[in-house]
């Protein structure tokens, strides 16, 4: 029972931690569309359509930690 | 009784409500709750859309149709164009109708009483699946069978990091369809789960203040329920950020697999 209970716990711990990084990097890539664009605002579409490519595959790392919650 | 203890009293009924509990039927046949809104969402697209089809003019007089023609137009250019490029045209009306079903999906779930489909992970898999499947379909057509596996490896790198290179192009390729079902389900899920947690706070709060916890417990309450509303505005965005950002990784997907470097 005790066992089970870190268990799960451990789970949830380690999904937050797994959470960080992909914040970050998230939050960098935002920082960098934002002064892109306000250096340069007729490029705004080709830069946010790399904006979401680069949050999506900074938000995959994070993804698969919410998925191996479930798996493990 | 602590206010704090009845909400983690609560909280499992507030989990069991999310489970796929079947409306008609049990066990291998029958239809849960999520399927059911997600056909009355299948109805409400097909019945917006059409009756603005069917009102197109020149010049837009109504001002529904020119909601959806300005939701059509959005794909189309922010989406479309922006993100696939040359020969974007075929691809619009499956990111549009994408497009449609998702933002409509997750806003019929911000009804309260109503179910997101988006919100079982089921659905999204479906989605993404099919998503998956149709930039692959039309990767291999552009390019053929060979020309395709060998567009992983971008040109011009040095040979021996080719197969790396390639080996974790396609495993990112393989994850595509797992991140855009999840992302989805994620967000929609965890969405309403927050909106559930402070709905029953609200009401946990005040109901111990009626029964004599006193003022300040009341007033904690009416915080609770500031935090509600505020959490239900950005719901509104996410709902719609959701379906967009759905919509333009398909886009920006088709457009990787089709471009030829």
């Amino acid at each position: 029972m005790e066992t089970t209970i870190v268990l799960a716990a451990l789970k949830l711990v380690g999904y937050g931690l797994s959470t960080i990084g992909p914040g970050v990097g998230i939050g960098i890539a935002c920082y960098g569309c934002c002064v892109a664009t306000a250096r340069q605002p007729e490029l705004q579409g080709r830069l946010f359509t790399n904006f979401i490519i680069g949050a999506a595959l900074a938000e995959a790392l994070g993804l698969i930690g919410f998925v191996l919650t479930f798996i493990v | 009784m602590n206010p704090l203890e009845e909400l983690a009293a609560e909280v499992p009924h507030l989990q069991h409500s999310f489970d796929p509990a079947f409306v008609f039927g049990s066990g291998s046949f029958g239809m849960t709750q999520y399927v059911l809104w997600m056909i009355i969402c299948f109805v409400i697209t097909l019945i917006v859309v059409l009756t603005a089809g069917k009102r197109l003019t020149l010049i837009p007089t109504s001002k529904f149709t020119n909601m959806v023609e300005y939701g059509y137009e959005f794909v189309k250019k922010d989406m479309g164009e922006s993100a696939i490029g040359h020969g974007y045209k075929k691809h619009i009306p499956f990111l549009a109708t994408l497009f449609f079903f998702i933002l409509i999906s997750n806003f019929v779930g911000l009804i309260p009483g109503c179910k997101t489909p988006t919100g079982s992970i089921s659905i999204t898999w479906a989605l993404a699946a099919i998503s998956f499947v149709y930039f692959i379909f039309y990767g291999i057509k552009v390019k053929g069978l060979g020309g395709y596996l060998k567009s992983f490896a971008p040109a011009g790198l040095p040979v021996v990091m080719v197969p790396i290179v390639w080996f974790l192009e396609l495993f990112s390729t393989v994850l595509r369809v797992l991140t855009l079902a999840v992302r989805l389900y994620g967000n929609m899920f965890a969405g309403h789960m927050v909106l559930g947690i402070f709905a029953l706070l609200t009401s946990v709060f005040i109901g111990s203040a009626i029964q004599g916890a006193g003022v300040a417990v009341g007033s904690i309450s009416i915080a609770w329920m500031l935090f509600l509303f505020a959490m239900y505005a950005l719901e509104f965005l996410v709902a719609f950020l959701q379906a967009y950002v759905f919509t333009i990784l398909s886009a920006v997907y088709i457009g990787l697999a089709t471009s030829d470097h």
